[in-house]
């Protein structure tokens, strides 16, 4: 058998494969530029006229706005804090100068809490919240995203830091570097691939978050777009124009940035699996 | 080398002796310490540790929450009662093992061989890899609203496909259906993660050193012995370390559920993590301790299986050398 007769054969699979893998999206964006009475008409036509202006509707009439500011806020802020504070420990947890007693102990427990089930702290997250007047709070909610991804964040950096030579430190020191002044000049900027690996898997995770989110917001002006979405499926079930427009908008920010770093998407997102 | 030459290795000539005199040793520096680590074990501590602690606390109490979460101490009482007569904790402990078991099952052999056929250099490879992988950075809402359109009983693309290939007998409203719901939502996370998983042991395909192939190749094994003997064991810390994960994510399964299904049709799509949530905020007894000893004891099981899974593999994988 030739090669290439082997390669087409070979290819029927992937081709099966790629349909059922992208159909349904495909199918949701066809739907997100069509009306929901063309929808209704034939639900498999192309977007011909393409209406363009249902995003605009989608943006200024059904609040996709606020969810989208909310989301980003919470995304944004949550993704500062834990890489600037992820970065700080995965340093004080990789080099032999910070070494103390408890210090191996404390980064087990750590590495253990990736395997906690977010039920185990959700009721109690819950009550805690209430009592610091945290509880539908955007605040609140950017905490507990930092929390709960530090540790994998931390078990992601700590392994780049300790890989950093002993001898460079030492010429830092020499050159009259304190220790903090060593981390944001000398190495933060070494970690800055393994810092963007982070920085990604991190972003997408809260953009995307809602457990979290669908338990401690209530208050409507506040949803982000997941928790937003959940919402618009029970409440305008048989617009489906207007939804898939809305699915598209909470999606796109991730998969256009996809289309241009789909490398460093990749990495980031498979950081965790490959190491854990 | 025993420990007498370990020691005499250490008298070394006096100038060394010396200049090790002369440095002071170096002091801890806890100023640091606490700057680089101190943050993030304050979040740590209060958002983690802190709520893990409660809950233990709370599931021997009862905690009404229209009574300003006052508490009542009642022992052990949760735990048995979750252990002896939930029947609602069974069903939804079942399906999340189920979905579990079965998840990985199905993930694994498909991304390993979407993993082979890629391997085998079929041209746009990087294409097919970046459209494979892209369900995953989709929300669960996302994926969900998607999926219940896929489902439709008049329109959907399930039932298209099966009529246009003359199965459409076996057309089905399938989430609606309580023995074809959990199948359907476990469909949905094989689309969202097989990719993921495919594109991780491509990598690791990648670094298998060409030699054990190409010599394997020499010594006349084809293609199905060559993946069978020599990729798939040298994948298999990869492997394994992927199915467990895939095992722990499906055991928490919350969010396609809640927007799919809301555990319906009669519970056939009940998780535990769904159940936990119910329990708290939409069933009237408006007790936070009950849902937080389930929690607890779902805790206990995640952990202990993972552990088994994890030694268990491990030992398999011991035994074939």
């Amino acid at each position: 058998m030739s090669t290439r007769l082997k390669k087409s054969i070979l290819m029927i699979p992937v081709l099966i494969y790629t349909a059922f893998s992208a159909g349904p999206f495909l199918w949701t964006a066809t739907m997100s530029l069509r009306t929901t009475d063309e929808i209704y008409k034939s639900h498999y036509g192309l977007p011909i006229p393409a209406h363009w202006g249902k995003f605009y509707t989608a943006w200024t009439e059904f609040g996709y706005s606020t969810y989208f500011r909310n989301s980003a806020i919470v995304a944004g802020t949550a993704v500062l804090i834990i890489t600037l504070v992820g970065a700080m420990a995965g340093y004080g947890f990789a080099r032999k100068r910070f070494a103390f007693r408890f210090r191996e102990g404390l980064f087990l427990m750590l590495f253990l809490s990736v395997m906690f089930p977010p039920q185990i702290m959700i009721l109690s997250l819950f009550q805690i919240l209430i009592k610091y007047g945290l509880f539908n709070t955007l605040t609140g909610l950017i905490l507990v995203y930092v929390a709960t991804e530090l540790p994998i964040t931390i078990y992601l950096l700590r392994a780049f830091f300790a890989q950093i030579p002993q001898e460079l430190e030492e010429a830092a020191r020499i050159d009259g570097c304190t220790d903090w002044s060593m981390f944001w000049r000398v190495m933060f900027p070494m970690a800055r691939p393994a810092v963007a690996t982070t920085f990604i898997l991190n972003f997408i995770y809260f953009w995307n978050e809602f457990l979290y989110a669908v338990i401690f917001i209530t208050k409507q002006s506040i949803r982000t777009l997941p928790l937003a979405i959940q919402f618009l499926v029970s409440d305008q079930y048989q617009d489906i124009g207007m939804l898939a427009t809305g699915l598209m908008i909470a999606s796109l920010p991730v998969l256009i940035l996809y289309l241009f770093l789909s490398d460093w998407f990749v990495k980031g997102m498979t950081a965790g699996a490959v190491k854990g | 080398m025993d420990a007498n030459t370990l020691r005499g290795s250490d008298a070394l000539p006096t100038p060394f002796v010396g200049a090790e005199i002369r440095t002071p040793r170096p002091r801890r520096p806890w100023g640091s310490i606490a700057m680089f680590l101190g943050p993030a074990l304050c979040f740590y501590f209060a958002f983690i540790i802190y709520p893990v602690l409660v809950t233990f606390y709370n599931s021997f109490h009862i905690l009404r929450q229209d009574l300003g979460l006052t508490y009542q101490f009642v022992g052990l009482q949760h735990f048995i009662e979750i252990l002896t007569s939930d029947e609602v904790f069974w069903r939804a402990a079942r399906n999340s093992l189920t979905w579990a078991v079965v998840a990985p099952c199905i993930d694994m052999p498909l991304a390993l061989t979407l993993a082979f056929l890629l391997h085998a250099k079929l041209p746009l490879a990087k294409f097919f890899r970046t459209v494979w992988f892209t369900p995953l950075l989709m929300s669960y809402p996302v994926v969900g609203v998607i999926w219940l359109w896929v489902y439709n009983y008049d329109w959907g693309m399930a039932n298209l496909v099966l009529r246009a290939i003359g199965l459409g007998s076996y057309a089905e409203a399938w989430l609606a259906n309580p023995t074809t719901a959990l199948p359907a939502l476990i469909l949905v996370t094989t689309w969202m993660f097989t990719g993921f998983h495919m594109v991780i042991l491509l990598t690791a395909i990648h670094t298998i050193p060409q030699e054990y192939i190409e010599a394997a190749w020499v010594d006349g094994a084809g293609p199905w012995s060559r993946a069978f003997r020599i990729i798939i064991p040298l994948l298999r810390p990869t492997i394994v370390n992927l199915i467990i994960l895939d095992f722990i994510g499906k055991m928490k399964q919350f969010a396609l559920v809640w927007v799919m299904t809301r555990g319906g049709p009669m519970r056939g799509t009940e998780t535990v993590a769904t159940y936990v949530i119910k329990r708290a905020f939409e069933w009237k007894t408006l007790d936070l301790g009950y849902p937080s000893a389930i929690a607890v004891i779902w805790f206990v099981i995640i952990f202990g299986l993972s552990f088994g899974l994890t030694r268990f593999l491990q030992r398999k994988e011991a035994l074939e050398f």
